[in-house]
């Protein structure tokens, strides 16, 4: 299959934009804030003064809930949601509220910028599109020609917009993609695949019984799990929840257990253990639909309730009891498995384990157990890279033992090219991730940046990372662009669209114009795999689909069905191996790794020391969102939580600075002394103590957990493991 | 036409603190940016027990469009008043900003908007309701803590839900009669 349109129709330059000022009468419609802007001289187009309201994805975090944006007088003045959209409730949390403040934000990335003085110093002088795209263009055949194409590395997160630039570094020819999945969902969708050949959904909405362990839903937003989890059917409902700490999730648990950080697979290890041993599988199910239940019966026998206990704090009695219970409301209970990265580095066996569970309980494609995803299949757009000679493999290959290909693992990667071995890569082209605050060991990616020859960011705001590249592009943002029609697929999948609500401000242009701009200065076989507008590319996306372009037209969002259909995988194959699922894993035993999960305790905490772990929060997304005016509102800086017991014997208060320290830095914020977090345990909220001055709202403000936690991996999937970090805490 | 008397159902035990409605309000009637602005909140309960063995509620609040209302009382210029529907309002060109119904207010319903020189408040977001839409808080809530709706209309939501559940009020022994209705 070749792209449907013709050539011709190429270099036409879309959404591009000329510069007008605003005038004044619109000026006094809008906020304080936005009039400031423009009294700032910044020009931009406003050249559609029309009211209107336009439906549109939302693009703060990674859930792209459903938004309709009320423009007026060409200025979006509030993002309301989407009633009709399907997968998030019809709701609209605080980060998409604030999405206003993306566009409106006075740090913007405003134009394009080349770095004046040394790296890190901050300066920049403003560069015209033409000589900004010139010199990464120059920089990027320098490279091909002095290290091979495989020198380059192209770091990017997900987004409507990222293929483009996915696709761009594999037609340059670079086998070298580092995305997030490292730092994030890599080890779960290996012990689960590993299992089902699929990561699956847990339908939590019809679920009587939930477990959580470590998955915060009422802070870390999942449409619509955190919605669904709080929409029980007449207090039938019981949800578990095991975390160090008691957050929101918490407080609205049925039952709350602090456990043992890292312990986890011991609770699961125990609760198959009483599932298995006293009969409570479903039996049926297991010798229909499994593998290996034979070899989990002798393996799990020495994981009894009471030894579990020793292992994660949680009384014996209670492990049993859950057990029973979890298993009694079969298949209407799930094991949650969360979204997250890594903890400890024995996660891809934690997932399995939790896959097992949930598989011998049979809940499997049933209602309020894990339900396969299905998804609307969209037309797909084929493109031809290049073939290029003596491009080495990726630079990470070998190192996980199920490394993607396309993801890699961060840890791995960004250790060799520190060490130069196997090759050299000395280009970093960067969209939209922002490692210097995102991943672990914050020296270390300063030191992979450090020997770069050449940095370009994508980006739309002066983040760490940008503040350490050569070039940086603006790009327009979610609001302001047009972005391919997406398929979200789960239990319930929808299409979405975005659609742009106002011209992109400044100088900002949308990803795929700047892909466009750099390929056509590289070669014209590369800028064929982009020659087309965006227009074009969302008209081939909805070939022979007149439903879902009228569906989006008249509700913005598409969907087929509005109930689950479940049972559709009995009586067929899934994707493993053996077709079923496999609680033995013969792949792993093949690999030398543990077929079944075997559990290793975690190192013992040092005496004087505390763990540090990690947690999100209902305002925060990642490292991008903390500079936000209407979320640093609702959470100006980050504070060390620590035991209020503890802070008592070692004569510490609520509210003093204290200096945190561990093997790799010492960061300075306040102390939160609280009854909520476990005595061995202290916790630091991500995004904060950030580098650079561009970001007004952050600067000079609490510490950094990037530049404390060790970058420990797990070898199997190449995550990143982060609550494997000792800190010793010193009043400051 | 028949009046109406607009009210609030709340179930704080489905708050789950995540302050969309915090946000979405501040935008919806321009708020000034700063913690001390706002039109609503949600408050923190304080944490029950020891640790294990802890609990916290959270609770939203704004304006209880109280049908006693202690700040229209004390309202030297009248730019306080009670709109026929129930709903309090402040006239902007009225207010001489003496914050006399801010001390009076005993739910802390009030601030002084900087930017309007006078003091601002919840108002069931008028600017959408008399079109047929939903307050701006009501509408993005997550888990739709917040009912709206005529307690003079016995078929709304907000009549059934208080037929059918025990409810309360906050500080009842102020006199002030107030129209958001919390779930026990």
């Amino acid at each position: 299959m070749t792209i449907a349109f013709s050539k011709k129709l190429s270099r036409r330059n879309f959404l591009l934009a000329s510069s007008c000022a605003i005038g004044a009468g619109s000026v006094a419609m809008m906020g304080s804030r936005y009039r400031a802007l423009a009294a700032s001289k910044h020009v931009f187009e406003l050249d559609d003064l029309a009211n209107r309201d336009v439906f549109t994805s939302c693009g703060m975090c990674v859930n792209k809930c459903g938004v309709i944006a009320r423009v007026r007088n060409g200025v979006i003045e509030k993002l309301d949601p989407n009633p009709h959209f399907l997968k998030s409730r019809g709701m609209l949390c605080a980060r998409g509220n604030a999405g206003l403040d993306t566009v409106y934000s006075p740090d913007r990335i405003k134009y394009p910028m080349i770095r004046t003085g040394e790296r890190g110093d901050g300066k920049f002088r403003q560069a015209s599109w033409e000589e900004a795209l010139d010199l990464v263009a120059k920089n990027l055949q320098d490279l091909a020609e002095k290290y091979t194409r495989a020198g380059t590395v192209f770091v990017s997160t997900e987004g409507y917009q990222e293929h483009f630039f996915t696709t761009f570094a594999e037609c340059y020819g670079s086998p070298n993609t580092l995305r997030h999945p490292s730092l994030c969902l890599a080890s779960n969708i290996q012990g689960f695949g590993a299992t089902y050949g699929t990561n699956p959904t847990p339908d939590v909405l019809n679920a009587d019984y939930l477990i959580m362990s470590g998955a915060n839903r009422s802070e870390a937003l999942i449409t619509p799990d955190s919605i669904d989890m709080l929409t029980g059917e007449g207090g039938k409902r019981k949800v578990v929840y095991l975390d160090p700490r008691f957050t929101k999730t918490a407080a609205k648990a049925t039952e709350w257990f602090p456990i043992r950080a890292g312990s986890d697979m011991a609770f699961i290890l125990a609760m198959t253990n009483v599932i298995v041993t006293e009969g409570l599988y479903a039996k049926q199910f297991v010798a229909d639909m499994t593998i290996g239940f034979d070899e989990l019966k002798t393996h799990i026998e020495q994981y009894t309730p009471e030894w579990a206990e020793a292992e994660c704090d949680i009384p014996a009695a209670d492990i049993r009891r859950i057990a029973r219970e979890f298993a009694a409301a079969a298949p209407r209970a799930v094991y949650y498995q969360g979204r997250r990265s890594s903890f400890f580095d024995n996660d891809t066996q934690m997932r399995r384990a939790m896959a097992i569970l949930n598989g011998v309980i049979g809940n499997w494609d049933q209602p309020g157990g894990m339900v396969p995803n299905s998804s609307i299949v969209l037309e797909r757009h084929d493109y031809l890279a290049p073939w290029y000679d003596g491009v080495p493999p990726r630079l990470d290959s070998g190192s996980a033992s199920y490394l993607s290909e396309k993801d890699g693992s961060w840890k791995y990667f960004r250790d060799r090219v520190i060490e130069g071995k196997p090759y050299p890569v000395k280009g970093m082209m960067i969209y939209k991730q922002n490692p210097l605050v995102s991943v672990a060991n914050r020296q270390k990616t300063l030191e992979m940046m450090e020997q770069m020859e050449f940095i370009c960011t994508i980006d739309i705001t002066m983040n760490d990372t940008a503040y350490y590249s050569d070039v940086i592009l603006p790009e327009a943002t979610y609001l302001e662009r047009l972005d391919p029609i997406e398929s979200l697929g789960g239990i319930l999948p929808v299409v979405t669209t975005r659609e742009p609500c106002i011209k992109p401000m400044y100088e900002s242009k949308p990803n795929l114009w700047i892909i466009q701009q750099l390929s056509k200065r590289l070669d014209d076989e590369i800028y064929a795999s982009f020659d087309f507008t965006m227009e074009e590319y969302r008209h081939h996306q909805l070939r022979n689909r007149p439903d879902i372009t009228k569906a989006l037209k008249e509700k913005g969002v598409f969907y087929e069905k509005t109930t689950p259909t479940y049972g559709d995988t009995y009586g067929k194959r899934l994707k493993t191996k053996s077709g079923k699922i496999e609680i033995y894993s013969e792949k792993y035993a093949q690999k030398g790794l543990d077929p079944l999960p075997v559990y290793s305790r975690p190192a013992d905490i040092p005496e004087g020391r505390y763990r540090l772990i990690l947690g999100r929060n209902a305002y925060l997304t990642h490292g991008t969102t903390a500079n936000n005016a209407y979320l640093h509102d609702l959470m100006p800086e980050n504070s060390l939580w620590l035991n209020a017991g503890e802070a008592r014997k070692r004569g510490l208060r609520n509210g003093q600075v204290v200096k945190v320290t561990s093997s790799l830095a010492s960061e300075q914020l306040k102390l939160f002394v609280t009854e909520k977090i476990r005595p061995d345990c202290v916790f630091m909220s991500h995004g904060f103590g950030v580098i650079t001055s561009g970001q007004r709202l952050l600067q000079g403000k609490s510490g950094s957990d990037a530049a404390l936690i060790e970058d420990n991996v797990e070898p199997i999937s190449g995550n990143i493991a982060m609550h494997q970090t000792f800190v010793e805490i010193h009043p400051a | 036409m028949k009046t109406k008397r607009f009210a609030m159902v709340l179930d704080s035990s489905k708050c789950i603190d995540c302050k969309a409605c915090t946000v979405a309000c501040k935008i919806e009637n321009k708020v000034p940016m700063g913690q001390d602005n706002y039109r609503n909140w949600v408050a923190e309960g304080p944490l029950r027990g020891k640790f294990p063995d802890l609990g916290q509620s959270f609770q939203p609040g704004q304006c209880m469009q109280c049908a006693n209302t202690p700040c229209d009382h004390v309202c030297p210029t009248g730019a306080t008043r009670v709109n026929r529907d129930g709903i309090v309002l402040v006239d902007d060109h009225k207010c001489i900003g003496c914050k006399y119904c801010i001390t009076a207010c005993p739910y802390n319903a009030r601030y002084y908007n900087e930017v309007t020189g006078a003091v601002d408040k919840c108002t069931f977001c008028v600017q959408r309701i008399y079109r047929g839409r939903q307050p701006a808080c009501v509408e993005t809530c997550p888990t739709k803590v917040r009912v709206f709706g005529d307690l003079n209309d016995r078929n709304s939501e907000v009549s059934r839900l208080l037929v059918k559940h025990a409810y309360k009020v906050e500080k009842p022994e102020m006199g002030t009669d107030p129209f958001l209705f919390y779930i026990i």
